[in-house]
């Protein structure tokens, strides 16, 4: 900790020294008797001030979702008694203060006592947020002197997005061969009826569709449709973020990105994760809740960083964007680069739907004169760029704040099947 | 302040033309003190105190005696300057502990006593040893300068 004498120490010495080199030169008995007592308190003050010894630690819950309470708690022991100790708790972005106490605090401990802080501080953005630094100034009985430093261990909180409920979703083109939630195109041993067969050797008699039989006097048997996992790669743009007051396009982002890895997690998909951006990230596809978790806790340190080279799809290693998975990528549509990568992604044959999401909440229009002309062109080349996509044949929809996520995901349901349709 | 403003109204007391210009250098040290208190300069409190003080000795230049009261103007000085300290260094988003304030009261109380009593022993022996001579003065400035010297000692450590 560093020493720190107070402005007081100094004025006192002064004011002393001042008075009885005066009082000396005038021969006034009064001047030593207006000195003596700052004489008195600086020697009394430095003599208590002996330099405080204790220990202070700080923990924190590890994990909390966005808009949860988070319980801080300081321990502090100490070896000696210190008359003040000021503790001041810095609270991250993205993490507020709660309670009446707030994050600075004053104590007074005896020697060999223990004192545990609460602080109670609300997750109000995901992330993850180390908390602190912590800053400590042990103080004398007569603040002449103060002993400043900072916890050089403080935790870090991480908090996760909180996650619309998702009651259906986009469901891919084609399945993988592992048993899952959706239904196979493909026929196979399953629970979903497919078609009628003429029976050949080796068919099981339950299988058998006697109804069938009776009416064409042969041995028919039922055709299904097996329940298959899919592969699902969440393709995030970190290339660019339209922020305004606190709130941006990549919170929105992040949040989809978990509500989509949930909802296919649950369904027994394989998801995998690729932020796209001034640094390229990638999670491999895997399933359960412990990849439900590492996407998650990827997601957090997504960031935007400012790059200006060009990036395309080819730097992506190959088993990210494994054949006849489902992509689907969120993004404000800004930077050229990403939508250079959809449409790389499309022209490779890749199943690709995008979530759009929109800058504008984050922007607010020119009142007037070329600014404003130059904004509104700039939103009918974002609807150029959406339609352009479309005719690519990716189903876009644009995802405005407000709007539930559901609501895009069957926007971008509808667009899909009336593609296939028009395709059949 | 209203201990530099009781020194200013006692230091009007001690009569004569000299007695209004202490009391007005003294009623300064009390105006600047506010202005210290209202603005948060710390600096500003030793050169009200000192202004006080100041004061008082303007006030007491005819008087050939020694103020018996003198000890307790300097400890309202030093109250006033431990009092204004503790004003400025107050931060209402810092949340002080009920025993902090009353452990910081106990402390400036214990202090602003003792030094009183130091005085009134000053005081005292300044009436007692009342025989001229050049012994007396290169005691108390010995003690002057030990007594700095030991407070600069302390400092250092």
């Amino acid at each position: 900790m560093i020493r720190r004498a107070s402005p007081k120490l100094v004025a006192y010495a002064n004011l002393s020294a001042v008075g009885l080199l005066t009082a000396l030169v005038l021969g006034r008995p009064e001047l030593v008797a207006l000195a003596a007592p700052f004489l008195v308190a600086l020697g009394a003050g430095l003599v208590l001030a002996s330099p405080p010894r204790f220990s202070a630690e700080l923990s924190a819950d590890e994990r909390v979702v966005e808009g949860d309470l988070i319980e801080a708690r300081l321990a502090v022991a100490a070896a000696t008694s210190v008359a003040r100790l000021d503790v001041y708790l810095r609270v991250p972005e993205g993490l507020e203060a709660g309670g009446e106490q707030g994050t600075a605090r004053a104590i007074s401990l005896r020697r060999g006592e223990t004192r545990d802080l609460d602080f109670e501080l609300t997750a109000r953005l995901w992330g993850a947020h180390a908390l602190g630094p912590l800053y400590l100034r042990a103080r004398d009985p007569l603040g002449l002197v103060s002993w400043e430093g900072m916890l050089a261990r403080t935790p870090s909180v991480r908090v996760y997005p909180k996650e619309d409920t998702l009651r259906r979703i986009v469901h891919p083109r084609d399945t993988q061969v592992f048993s899952g939630s959706e239904v196979a195109r493909r026929k196979g041993e399953g629970i979903e009826f497919a078609d009628v067969r003429p029976w050949t050797s080796g068919d099981a008699v339950k299988r058998v569709n006697w109804r069938a039989t009776a009416r064409r006097g042969e041995l028919w048997v039922n055709e299904s449709h097996p329940e298959r996992n899919t592969d699902v790669i969440l393709f995030v743009d970190s290339f660019a973020d339209a922020r305004q007051a606190g709130a941006g396009t990549l919170d929105l982002a992040v949040r989809a990105t978990a509500a989509l890895a949930d909802a296919y997690i649950h369904r027994r998909d394989r998801v995998g994760l690729v932020s796209f951006g001034g640094i390229l990230r990638w999670l491999l596809p895997g399933m359960g809740t412990v990849q439900l978790y590492r996407i998650i806790d990827a997601l957090l340190d997504t960031e935007v960083i400012l790059s200006y080279y060009w990036t395309e799809i080819d730097v992506l290693p190959r088993r990210t964007l494994p054949p006849n998975a489902l992509v689907v990528a969120l993004s404000p549509l800004l930077d050229r680069r990403f939508v250079g990568a959809l449409l790389d992604l499309r022209a490779r044959g890749v199943d690709l739907a995008v979530v759009d999401i929109s800058p504008l909440p984050f922007t607010t229009r020119p009142a007037g004169g070329l600014d404003a002309v130059a904004y509104d062109i700039w939103t009918l080349r974002r609807d150029a760029l959406r339609h352009r996509l479309q005719q690519a044949g990716v189903a876009v929809a644009e995802w405005r704040e407000d709007a539930p996520l559901q609501a895009v995901l069957e926007e971008v349901r509808s667009f899909r099947r009336y593609a296939r349709a028009a395709h059949v | 302040m209203a201990s530099l403003a009781a020194v200013a109204l006692y230091a009007a007391t001690a009569g004569g033309v000299l007695a209004i210009a202490g009391e007005s250098i003294a009623a300064g040290g009390a105006v600047v003190l506010a202005a210290g208190i209202a603005l948060r300069t710390p600096f500003v409190v030793p050169w009200s105190v000192a202004l006080a003080g100041a004061g008082y000795v303007v006030a007491r230049e005819r008087h050939a005696v020694a103020d018996g009261w003198a000890p307790l103007v300097g400890a309202a000085l030093l109250l006033a300057a431990e009092l204004a300290a503790w004003s400025i260094a107050h931060d209402r988003r810092i949340d002080e502990e009920r025993a902090v304030v009353l452990r910081q009261a106990a402390t400036v109380a214990a202090v602003v006593l003792g030094a009183a009593f130091v005085g009134f022993v000053l005081v005292g022996a300044a009436g007692i040893s009342s025989s001229p001579g050049a012994l007396p003065i290169v005691l108390g400035a010995a003690a002057a300068v030990a007594a700095v010297g030991l407070v600069g000692k302390l400092l250092r450590q």
